[in-house]
């Protein structure tokens, strides 16, 4: 039975390109608010803190998601779960 | 921008001479989904194999059928000696032995011929730097291009007075008008229209020409004679030497280059065959048309009669509603008479096939890129007069009368139109688009009591937040205020958000 219920969000999910449209939306979200300016800055932040060794890639993800999801204003998340639901409202009108 | 050393790991030497069709094909289906197929495979796999979740940083392995989350992905590579794994939401790809990711010009090349290719213009992954010319080229390139135009807030580019050729007013407003719609200039400016059409006949390239005396940084003011006597040959109502309408010489304007886009530009006939348009590929179509739906309801069925017209005259009515309402006093109450539903008396019903009560509702099914509002302050009346005479005869004629509404009617800078779209009832498959915010960027202001007397002004907007006033070939500054306390005849919207199409 969960797995029907799956199948039919994937489906809807590709069918109406609405996994494409809300990841688009946040996308722009987010740079429209300056999050991404301000976790741009904590990365080079990171990096200088760090002295003379450069830190790769993945320390700086284990560093800085924790608090860069942090950062996300509320107003961003309450959108996107708001598009999740309308999204989510939809499934069962167009079930199989 | 850092400058980083594009080849930066040996490790992939060898990944490249055997594998590289691997990368290419993962990267086109998973990272920029070239087609609606590849957007289906990966739906359906693209989840971490360890974990079932979707993510975060999901990456695929370069080397087997493995996809995994940040941290499984790197717990396969090590338990596997694995070398090469991509990150599917960028297409970076990162190398175990290295511990980090990599930069390679040959992988880039091919990621950037997949990104070209792909379905959908994706805003994450074409995210286009401006170009730097390197220091030994710099000299160079300036001894090349001696002339130089910088664009300051104090420059005065894009700005020129236009020479009144006795009575052209009308026409010099409009075409500051055009010369500012920050989509038309990108168009014109980056030489998009390509002419089939005889030599001087084609008003598209001498709106074309005008575009670079208008941004060539000279300030003398132009005479607009050859742009006249094109109008005149191609909308003979136009022609002559008197006043006219500012806003029916822009909608002929609109109506003449949309013609001649379409006639002459090459690309139309190649179109037209091998796809269904459902929008005209001409650039004033794609800037100024909106679609507008009239719902047509029958008061006794409700059967409902739409039709979708697209069109690029808004003209808004000022004068008192005729139910004891009181005049529009804004833009916003204006639209909401413009898209109000309206009593048409009787209209054969094309469902219960009587005549039968019905009433009429317009609104917007699409937006255009630029709207532009017409106030209409001129009002056409026709009355009757006697002429005293002697003789019992009473001699009368009919005069048309032109009455000028001089109410002030307020509008905003930024404008939602989201209230005035069409809603769709029964189904949503076209949901209202989220922003549908505007901008006023030009005014067209109507000095004097009638229409075929006075003079016209135009404000324009330049360089996003500077106003000037353009009359004639005197331009001066402005303020924002001072534009939306002028009365307005005709006012230009730009979107804010355009749309994928």
């Amino acid at each position: 039975m969960k797995m029907t219920q799956e199948d039919k969000i994937a489906y809807h999910l590709d069918t109406n390109n609405a996994l494409d449209r809300v990841t688009e939306l946040v996308h722009t979200r987010l740079v429209d608010c300056g999050w991404r300016d301000q976790v741009r800055l904590a990365c080079r932040k990171a990096i200088s803190d760090s002295g003379d060794r450069i830190p790769s890639v993945d320390e700086l993800i284990n560093n800085i998601t924790g608090n860069a999801r942090g950062m996300v204003p509320d107003s961003v998340k309450k959108e996107l779960l708001h598009e999740l639901e309308k999204i989510l409202v939809n499934v069962d009108k167009v079930a199989h | 921008m850092d400058i980083v050393d594009e080849d930066c790991c040996q490790h992939i030497e060898d990944y490249k001479r055997d594998d590289i069709n691997t990368f290419r094909v993962v990267h086109a289906i998973f990272v920029v989904c070239t087609d609606e197929k590849s957007k289906q495979t990966k739906l359906k796999n693209a989840f971490c194999h360890v974990c079932q979740r979707l993510g975060p940083h999901l990456h695929a392995c370069l080397h087997c059928v493995f996809f995994g989350c940040h941290k499984h992905i790197r717990e396969h590579t090590a338990d596997m000696k694995h070398c090469f794994s991509m990150d599917l939401t960028y297409g970076q790809v990162h190398c175990t032995k290295c511990d980090d990711y990599i930069y390679d010009s040959k992988l880039d090349e091919i990621a950037m011929t997949n990104k070209m290719s792909a379905a959908k213009c994706n805003k994450r992954l074409l995210n286009w730097t401006s170009w730097e010319p390197l220091e030994e080229d710099r000299g160079d390139f300036l001894n090349c291009n001696p002339k130089r135009i910088c664009i300051t807030p104090d420059s005065t580019i894009g700005l020129r007075g236009l020479l009144n050729l006795g009575s052209t007013c009308f026409m010099n407003c409009i075409v500051q008008a055009l010369m500012h719609t920050p989509l038309l200039r990108d168009y014109f400016l980056s030489e998009r229209h390509k002419c089939n059409g005889l030599p001087g006949t084609c008003l598209v390239c001498e709106l074309s020409r005008l575009f670079q005396e208008f941004y060539r940084g000279q300030r003398v003011p132009l005479a607009l004679n050859k742009l006249l006597h094109l109008i005149w040959t191609h909308a003979q109502q136009l022609a002559g030497y008197e006043q006219q309408d500012a806003h029916e010489f822009f909608i002929e304007t609109l109506g003449v280059l949309h013609k001649h886009c379409e006639e002459l530009s090459p690309q139309h006939s190649t179109i037209s065959t091998t796809e269904k348009i459902t929008k005209c590929a001409s650039i004033i179509d794609q800037i100024f048309a909106g679609g507008l739906q009239s719902d047509l309801v029958c008061q006794k069925c409700n059967a409902v009669s739409t039709t979708i017209d697209p069109t690029w005259d808004f003209s808004l009515d000022l004068g008192p509603v005729s139910l004891g309402g009181r005049p529009p006093s804004s833009l916003i109450d204006c639209l909401e008479r413009y898209t109000r539903p309206e009593h048409l008396g009787s209209i054969k019903c094309s469902s219960c096939q009587s005549y039968q009560e019905s009433t009429k509702q317009l609104t917007l099914k699409t937006l255009p890129i630029v709207v532009s509002f017409h106030l209409k302050r001129f009002q056409h009346s026709k009355e009757v007069r006697f002429l005293p005479t002697k003789s019992s005869l009473n001699v009368f004629f009919f005069i048309q009368k032109e009455k000028k509404i001089l109410t002030s009617i307020s509008f905003p800078e930024m404008l939602d139109m989201t209230p005035f779209m069409s809603r769709n009832k029964t189904s949503s498959s076209y949901p209202i688009p989220p922003d549908n915010r505007y901008s006023l960027f030009a005014v067209i202001n109507h000095l004097g009591s009638s229409i075929n007397a006075g003079h016209y002004t135009a404000y324009v907007r330049q360089q996003r937040d500077y106003w000037y006033k353009c009359d004639d070939h005197v331009i001066t500054r402005a303020n924002l205020k001072e534009v939306l306390d002028s009365e307005g005849y005709l006012l230009f919207y730009h979107k804010h958000n355009l749309g994928y199409e």
